[in-house]
């Protein structure tokens, strides 16, 4: 290679991780099985619950249609995010990654490319939901709200990308399934968007302050509620993508001598 | 994309130094040194479990050798990779599920910096009639053929190949060799892993047997052929003793099997009409095809003597 290729190869190197990213999130939306999942059940639970809520106060100002609808779609997102680490391990198993591997996308890029399909395979389940709140639910905001609280869990969503490709690398196909069911309902549950976390015994509480997902819905609330960004949620988002990165790194590497 | 940029400094197309490989207990590749030129088509002829799939690994940067060095036209195989001189056809697994044979391709296509065109992808490997169909609903053979256009979308200068016609049928067979020929007639390299003796001798130009991780035999399809794919005369032959047999024209070895004897040929045509001119109450004779996985056990005992001498 002369030194004149080295700038073109460079953005080439982003070019194809954003073509790869792309291609891949399309495979994603195929799958019956994840649109189920990840799109249709947390919406269903919705606007089950919005009917059940409909016109009750949070307290806080918010009604519980509101904070059910950001509870609703963060728990949809994060199944989505999770999700991408099952079609990892399913990649891995036949071969795929091999193949992979004798094509001009670097590993980090492919890291990197399988990260923006977590952040965007979630897009249908919060905008969806956000939707379902917006006219079936009756929540009433400006844009500059939607756009904010929309924002927020969207970005907050980060460390469950990263957990999306920890779960692909640590698991196998046989493995990977029940790994991600058992986080994505145990982070639902336990981070308390099913139930509000004032409905758990003390220490359960506590343990649910530990949880990202508890984190990324009080993310989202405060945004709606208009009161700001919560620096607490975000240092406490922010590590476990720290943690969750040198896992997954970690774990990458583990499985290149395998695959 | 041209042979020219990625003309190795010393000529060799691919150059492996003392591979060495280990997974465990098993010592999987051992001390291998092999030399390609470019434009060479070389087959890789061994049992299962010889290590070829192992070396192919390290060859393309896939697995990284305990010890030993791989050179690709000069440069390190994830480097050589990376800039498309190399494409393989791997072994076995499933394809990328979910996606049409076209979509499959043109993905592959667009991770890579200078791709043949997909569509010229898929009529070398004939699959243009099977563009629109799901990865997952491909016979075993399609799926093979699949895999050939990956491998043919880098354009490479190295074509490698692992055992690329199992599951392939005769009919199907006989089709993917004539495009491999014609690929490799372009003036690219060609090495491919296969246990099929007869596949080796017709389609490659050299013979490199590599049996339990070590080389044992390089050489023409021919040479090769006359070394482990001989053939056995067995007979009763009363009262002869083992050293007049032996010297019989087309006779490698004697073996004695209660009362039978086994006659190891080079040429079992030779070899049986002089028997029967010379002891003519041999009776009971079978002639069978050599055991090939016999002759590379044969051939790695050989090897080793050598080695110890």
């Amino acid at each position: 290679m002369t030194s004149s290729t080295t700038a073109p190869r460079a953005t080439g190197d982003l070019g194809m991780t954003v073509r790869y990213a792309l291609m891949s999130t399309r495979l994603a939306f195929r799958n019956t099985r994840f649109l189920v999942v990840t799109v249709a059940l947390p919406l269903m639970l919705f606007l089950l619950y919005a009917n059940l809520y409909k016109g009750q106060d949070a307290g806080n100002g918010l009604s519980v249609v509101a904070y059910l609808m950001v509870s609703m779609a963060s728990f949809g997102c994060i199944g989505a995010a999770i999700n991408t680490g099952a079609r990892i391990a399913i990649e891995r198993q036949v071969g795929w990654n091999r193949q992979l591997r004798l094509t001009a996308l670097p590993g980090h890029s492919y890291l990197v490319a399988k990260a923006i399909v977590s952040m965007l395979v979630t897009l249908p389940a919060l905008l969806l939901v956000f939707l379902a709140g917006a006219t079936i639910g009756g929540v009433q905001l400006n844009l500059s709200q939607w756009l904010g609280t929309g924002l927020a869990v969207w970005l907050g969503l980060i460390p469950f990308a990263v957990l999306g490709l920890v779960i692909g690398f640590a698991g196998t196909v046989d493995t990977v399934q029940p790994i991600s069911m058992i986080t994505y309902l145990g982070l639902s549950i336990l981070g308390g968007l099913w139930f509000p976390i004032e409905m758990f015994p003390t220490f359960l509480q506590d343990v649910a302050k530990v949880m990202p997902s508890y984190w990324l819905a009080d993310l989202g609330r405060s945004v709606l509620a208009g009161d700001g960004v919560p620096v607490n949620a975000v240092l406490v988002l922010a590590a476990w993508t720290v943690v969750l990165g040198v896992v997954g790194v970690l774990s990458y590497r583990r499985s290149g001598a395998k695959v | 994309m041209t042979t020219n940029p990625t003309q190795a400094r010393d000529g060799a197309a691919v150059r492996l130094t003392g591979l060495d490989k280990r997974f465990g207990q098993v010592h999987a590749v051992r001390g291998v040194d092999l030399l390609i030129a470019p434009g060479e088509v070389v087959a890789f002829l061994g049992p299962n479990g010889a290590g070829k799939s192992t070396t192919i690994d390290m060859l393309l940067g896939l697995t990284r050798p305990d010890s030993g060095t791989v050179q690709v036209f000069g440069s390190d195989p994830v480097t050589a990779v990376q800039a498309g001189s190399v494409g393989a056809m791997l072994q076995a697994g499933a394809l990328l599920p979910d996606v049409t044979v076209r979509e499959l391709v043109t993905m592959f296509a667009a991770l890579h910096r200078h791709p043949m065109p997909p569509a010229r992808a898929m009529a070398l490997a004939g699959i243009a009639d099977i563009a629109g169909q799901r990865t997952q609903k491909l016979s075993g053979g399609q799926s093979q053929r699949v895999r050939f256009a990956l491998a043919l979308i880098p354009d490479p200068d190295l074509l490698v190949l692992d055992e690329p016609t199992a599951a392939m049928d005769v009919q199907v067979r006989r089709a993917f060799w004539a495009s491999m020929r014609e690929f490799a007639d372009t003036g690219r390299t060609v090495l491919f892993a296969t246990h099929y003796l007869e596949e080796a001798d017709q389609f490659a130009d050299r013979v490199v047997v590599l049996a339990q991780g070590v080389v044992v035999a390089d050489g023409t399809g021919a040479q090769i052929k006359s070394t482990v794919g001989g053939r056995t005369i067995s007979a009763v032959i009363d009262g002869v003793a083992p050293e007049p047999l032996g010297q019989l024209p087309g006779v490698l070895g004697v073996d004695r099997q209660a009362t039978r004897t086994l006659l190891h040929c080079n040429d079992s045509d030779l070899a049986l009409r002089a028997l029967l001119d010379r002891f003519p109450q041999a009776h009971d004779i079978e002639i069978a095809a050599g055991n090939l996985e016999d002759a590379f056990l044969e051939l790695v005992a050989t090897s080793r003597q050598e080695a110890t001498r």
